[in-house]
């Protein structure tokens, strides 16, 4: 899925707090979204995923036009998991059964999940035993199970052990590479150099730059990159 | 995992056992062929005497009414009797009842049984009361008075607040003061705060018999015409509203001022206490 | 010192004597407190989520009225009440006054304010997340509102078993409108009152116990429901 921004603006009581001209991510990107805190990073994530809507401009999903997101071919992982009050089994299948998945079909791809991210012992586990880094583990799983062609993440492994994260890393890039196109919000500018394609930078809400990620985070033209990226607190 | 299914369990037999016994009750009820019910105002005293338990059944049985009884203060069953709220009224407050016969409230009140009043108080009667006056109550309550005693008062309109006052009144006197406790409590409590506070109060026999078990009080003045205690029956107008239940205030009226039902009543507290709560006084037909 | 003990020598005897007055006064006090947390629940719970998951203009005004009749005076509701059922009242040829049927109406007024104000607490808090989990992972709307129903299941089992308890231990509005009549609207709370204020002590702590059991149990049940809890 391809996404393309379009003059998106978010206010909230006058204060604007994202204002995006426009952006255009190609099927298969996979996009790092940085930035100070506040600038509007989880707002655009947000308003793409249909959790928030803008209060000017759309998003088109697709080449085609589509301006409502097509919420069951895309999904979303947040900071902190939340897993339904059940197994790590009953977790996965969730979005297979409301998707009218055949049972074999579900118990196939649970046990195609479990294997590549290690849950095979945790399946008939209770939600509530789980430390965060298994628990992300079965959210990502559980996002991952009808395949999405859009997987949005916000600052998915801030609270992960280096482990479990370079778990978590390996999974997205393979689900990138099998075609799903990917925006992840991220504190870790190694971590973005890591995984991403593609880094977008925000600041107060707007674009500073957006460019092929290793250039822009090993050799950044803008002044505000080259401070951000040095560490400093952009004002 | 255990417990919880033992608890869901034992909540379970609790829930279903009262529920059948709930309607094992209902049931039994309907076995003695119910044609109505009727709505009886009486004192908390009459109540606690237990004598009413102890009678209706037989008024049930003969008749086919339930009875509905509500046990207030005597002001507030005559003002259920003025409201329409009840359908007749056991009340024992011979003036309040002349008086709402006279308003019309009712057609007519009769005497149905009486007991007496006992001025009671601690055990080795510190204030000497019973020395002073062991059958005189003007004599007993004048000198409460004049000793400042702890008196603990109904002060709730009761037919024994009314007695209380009337008896102050012939004395004319007006008590008030620390010593005088208006509690506005049912006698089983005023006779409880007496026992707590060591002091003196004016109780119906019925009521003394029933508590003085656990308390560590006495009678010390008794036996004078003054604690007369006269109740009377009153059926309510029906004219008043239409819940009024007219036919069944008549049917009780009759039972309670029957024969049968006067020699029950003289009967009761014989067992229990070896000596009868109340004396019938009905009029013989 | 002693009465106590007596009147714990008394109550034992009395329990396990199966005393037929005793059990149907307990089982009028269940019954009547099921019923009115029943039809509560039924008004309270789509309410309080209803609150909890919409805005609208009076929204601020009805949440502090229901907020203020969570802490309805039982009394108060009993007398009110009471002012339309009896004979003289606008309802009065219902003929409800002194019925069980009234205790439960009084009852509902006082536990469907507490279930509704709880619900919606719960919703408030945990029904933005659960929406969110629910939409990015492709639920439709009624598929939405099932999922925030088992999701919240365990806060909304606490909130009736608020109600149950507060129902059970209500004495002044049954008292009112019930009249504590022998076999008719006795219920445990009113009776007790009652066996004080005749100085029965033994009587009186033999049904404070069955009270006092009967809370036990409803309360542990819901202890042991919410042992296992989630972590957001």
């Amino acid at each position: 899925m391809n996404i393309i921004i379009d003059r998106i603006t978010k206010e909230y009581g006058g204060r604007k707090v994202l204002d995006v001209d426009s952006l255009d991510l190609n099927e298969g990107a996979f996009c790092g979204v940085i930035g100070p805190n506040g600038s509007g990073k989880s707002t655009l994530l947000n308003i793409i995923a249909g959790l928030a809507e803008a209060t000017s401009g759309q998003v088109f999903y697709e080449e085609y036009g589509m301006t409502e997101p097509p919420l069951k071919r895309m999904t979303m992982v947040f900071q902190t998991p939340y897993l339904l009050r059940t197994t790590v089994e009953k977790n996965i299948a969730y979005p297979l059964k409301l998707r009218g998945w055949k049972p074999q079909d579900i118990d196939n791809r649970i046990r195609e999940l479990a294997d590549e991210l290690g849950l095979t012992d945790f399946l008939k586990h209770k939600n509530w035993s789980l430390s965060g880094g298994e628990a992300q583990k079965v959210a990502l799983a559980r996002a991952l199970s009808f395949r999405p062609e859009l997987l949005l993440l916000d600052e998915p492994t801030a609270n992960i052990d280096p482990a479990t994260t370079a778990e978590i890393e390996r999974m997205l890039k393979k689900t990138n590479e099998e075609g799903t196109t990917v925006i992840v919000v991220t504190h870790n500018l190694v971590q973005a150099k890591r995984l991403c394609k593609e880094t977008l930078l925000l600041n107060k809400g707007k674009v500073v730059e957006f460019g092929p990620c290793e250039k822009m985070l090993k050799n950044p033209e803008n002044e505000l990159t080259q401070r951000f990226i040095a560490g400093e607190i952009l004002i | 995992m255990f417990k919880k299914k033992l608890l869901t369990l034992g909540l379970a037999i609790i829930v279903i056992m009262s529920l059948f016994v709930g309607c094992a009750a209902e049931k039994k009820k309907e076995a003695a062929k119910i044609i109505g019910t009727i709505r009886l105002a009486t004192t908390t005293s009459t109540q606690d005497s237990g004598l009413l338990d102890v009678i209706l059944p037989d008024f049930t049985y003969k008749t086919g009414y339930n009875v509905d009884v509500i046990a207030v203060g005597s002001g507030e069953a005559i003002k259920m009797g003025e409201n329409g709220e009840a359908d007749v009224l056991l009340v024992h407050s011979p003036q309040a009842e002349k008086d709402f016969v006279a308003a019309g409230h009712s057609p007519a009140r009769y005497d149905v049984m009486y007991n007496d009043f006992v001025i009671i108080g601690p055990k080795n009667d510190p204030a000497g009361i019973k020395a002073a006056a062991p059958n005189n109550a003007q004599a007993a309550f004048k000198k409460i008075y004049d000793d400042k005693v702890t008196f603990i008062s109904r002060a709730d309109k009761s037919g024994t607040n009314t007695k209380e006052l009337s008896i102050w009144t012939k004395l004319g006197l007006v008590p008030s003061g620390d010593w005088y406790i208006e509690s506005g409590k049912g006698m089983g409590d005023v006779i409880t705060m007496t026992n707590e506070k060591l002091g003196y109060t004016l109780s119906d026999r019925a009521t003394w018999l029933n508590m003085s078990a656990n308390t560590d009080l006495a009678i010390v003045t008794e036996g004078d015409k003054d604690l007369f205690n006269q109740y009377g029956v009153m059926v309510v107008d029906p004219k008043k509203n239409a819940q009024i239940n007219a036919a069944g205030a008549l049917a009780f009226q009759e039972w309670i001022l029957s024969a049968d039902t006067q020699k029950l009543i003289g009967q009761y507290g014989i067992e229990k206490y070896g000596k009868a709560l109340f004396t019938p006084n009905a009029a013989a037909k | 010192m002693d009465v106590i003990a007596e009147g714990f020598k008394a109550a034992i005897a009395l329990l396990l004597k199966g005393d037929a007055q005793l059990y149907e006064i307990v089982g009028l006090s269940l019954g009547v407190s099921l019923c009115s947390v029943a039809i509560s629940t039924f008004i309270g719970v789509p309410l309080g989520a209803l609150i909890g998951t919409r805005d609208f203009k009076f929204k601020n005004a009805l949440l502090r009225v229901i907020y203020t009749l969570m802490s309805l005076p039982p009394v108060i509701a009993g007398l009110l009440v009471f002012l339309f059922i009896m004979r003289r009242g606008p309802l009065g040829s219902l003929e409800l006054a002194y019925t069980p049927t009234a205790m439960v109406i009084a009852q509902v007024c006082l536990v469907t304010p507490i279930i509704t104000g709880l619900t919606y607490n719960i919703v408030r808090e945990k029904a933005d997340k659960v929406k969110n989990i629910a939409v990015t992972l492709g639920a439709g709307k009624f598929e939405v509102l099932k999922l925030l129903l088992s999701e919240l299941k365990i806060g909304i089992l606490a909130a009736i078993v608020t109600g149950m308890g507060r129902s059970l231990s209500e004495v002044g509005a049954v008292m009112i409108v019930g009249g504590n009549i022998k076999g008719k609207t006795r219920v445990m709370t009113t009776y007790i009152a009652q066996l004080k204020s005749m100085g029965d002590y033994s009587t009186a702590i033999a049904v404070g116990i069955v009270l006092m059991v009967l809370a036990f149990l409803i309360n542990s049940f819901l202890y042991n429901y919410q042992q296992r809890d989630e972590r957001l």
